[in-house]
């Protein structure tokens, strides 16, 4: 582990943050030039958000252009001192890109279940654990004491927003099995996350 | 397993990831979100779930967006501010000089108009009207009638063009009134010759020109916006 590049990039994202901390204060007073900075910096990780969950380029565009609207009316909202301005943005992120899936407008697409894809998502690549942060590398460690399958339905709920139902249908197991997964997977996660 | 046994706390702290995860239904997340605005606890668990959580979305490979979303964006802001700040002030305006004496001075507008609030003389504007049935400016004449004041009420990309403004009183040819901003306020002082044609009916027009205006005097461009000029 070469400890000066995880040093430097530890300090480049703390640049990066404090980027975008300044960004969303300059927004919530009505600066549009500071959103279109926020825009610049942020637009493709959201955009990939929203495509993860919705499958369709015309409706991840609709939902970005609302997840800016309502950026630039909630930002005032944005507290810097209970979360980091990405995780904000992608909050809005997800649950716009939620609420459309969910609302049926966005047809449904029978996925196949994409588990060789999960399972590899559940190995970041050295790249990606270099560049994580401690909060990441503590989620990941702690996805990695669940069994492999619920932590597979875990990462997949998050980046899909699928529900129970349909994720329950992809894994091939019943409603029930897959309700107890999840909720047992959350409290051993947060049993690890605080330990 | 003993961490299956719920408690009141690990409760909330079940629904909230379980909404945050993303696994509720239409209903539930309804539901879930009506019971977090009654409940406050729910929010700060709902808070640690997506902090916690979130950080999962730095394994996706970002994608840029097509340069549509933003143009996109800025339209939807620039007509929402238009609508809610200049449109409702000028109504409340109207309504103000016509009811009392209360005027709120909040825009550029009202304070231009404040000064005419004593004369006879209702000032001239005009709603500049895009081709799609927008608002796509506001123009509003100086008390004096020597210079006129142009919002952009939406955002324009007009790429390495310009705008200009014309005058088309009844009758007569478009004139020039010079060039204009896509995305803020311009002032313009009218020429002498101009003052008597700016009058109710006559029209103004915005059009798209090369750099540096119309080269040959008139509107050579397509005309994006136009309106006449009315008595408040």
């Amino acid at each position: 582990m070469n400890i000066s590049v995880g040093s430097a990039v530890a300090i480049e994202q703390d640049a990066a943050r404090k980027q975008l901390i300044a960004a969303l204060v300059r927004v919530a007073g009505g600066d549009r030039g500071a959103l279109r900075l926020l825009y610049r910096d942020t637009s493709a990780k959201l955009f990939a958000v929203c495509m993860r969950i919705l499958h369709d380029e015309g409706e991840a565009e609709d939902v970005l252009q609302d997840v800016y609207i309502t950026v630039w009316r909630r930002a005032g909202t944005f507290n810097p001192a209970r979360a980091s301005p990405i995780t904000w943005l992608v909050a809005i992120a997800r649950n716009r890109s939620i609420d459309r899936l969910r609302s049926g407008t966005g047809a449904k697409r029978m996925q196949a279940i994409d588990e060789a894809s999960a399972v590899s998502d559940n190995a970041p690549s050295a790249l990606a654990q270099l560049e994580s942060s401690q909060e990441q590398q503590r989620l990941i460690d702690c996805l990695s004491e669940l069994e492999p399958r619920h932590a597979v339905a875990v990462r997949s709920a998050f980046l899909e927003g699928v529900t129970y139902d349909e994720l329950a249908r992809r894994m091939n197991i019943p409603l029930g099995t897959m309700k107890s997964w999840i909720r047992r997977s959350l409290l051993r996660l947060k049993g690890c996350l605080e330990r | 397993m003993s961490d299956e046994q719920t408690t009141g706390s690990s409760d909330a702290t079940l629904v909230a990831g379980e909404y945050v995860l993303g696994v509720l239904s239409a209903a539930e997340r309804g539901a879930f979100e009506a019971r977090m605005a009654r409940e406050p606890a729910l929010r700060t668990e709902v808070e640690y779930w997506e902090q916690r959580l979130g950080v999962l979305a730095s394994e996706l490979k970002p994608i840029d967006p097509p340069p549509q979303v933003w143009t996109n964006i800025q339209t939807v802001l620039a007509a929402n501010g238009a609508r809610s700040g200049l449109w409702q002030n000028l109504l409340f305006w109207r309504w103000a000089t016509i009811g009392s004496a209360a005027v709120a001075a909040a825009s550029l507008l009202v304070l231009v108009y404040v000064a005419r609030i004593p004369t006879p003389n209702a000032p001239l504007i005009a709603k500049l009207e895009s081709t799609g049935g927008q608002s796509g400016f506001i123009a509003a004449i100086d008390s004096g009638g020597a210079g006129l004041t142009v919002v952009p009420a939406s955002a324009l990309d007009v790429n390495q063009q310009v705008l200009q403004l014309w005058l088309i009183a009844p009758g007569d040819h478009p004139r020039s009134l010079g060039l204009i901003e896509p995305g803020r306020p311009v002032h313009i002082n009218l020429p002498a010759e101009l003052m008597q044609r700016v009058a109710p009916q006559a029209t103004l027009a915005v059009s798209i020109e090369p750099q540096g205006g119309s080269p040959t005097g008139l509107p050579t461009g397509p005309v994006i916006a136009s309106g006449k000029l009315t008595k408040l």
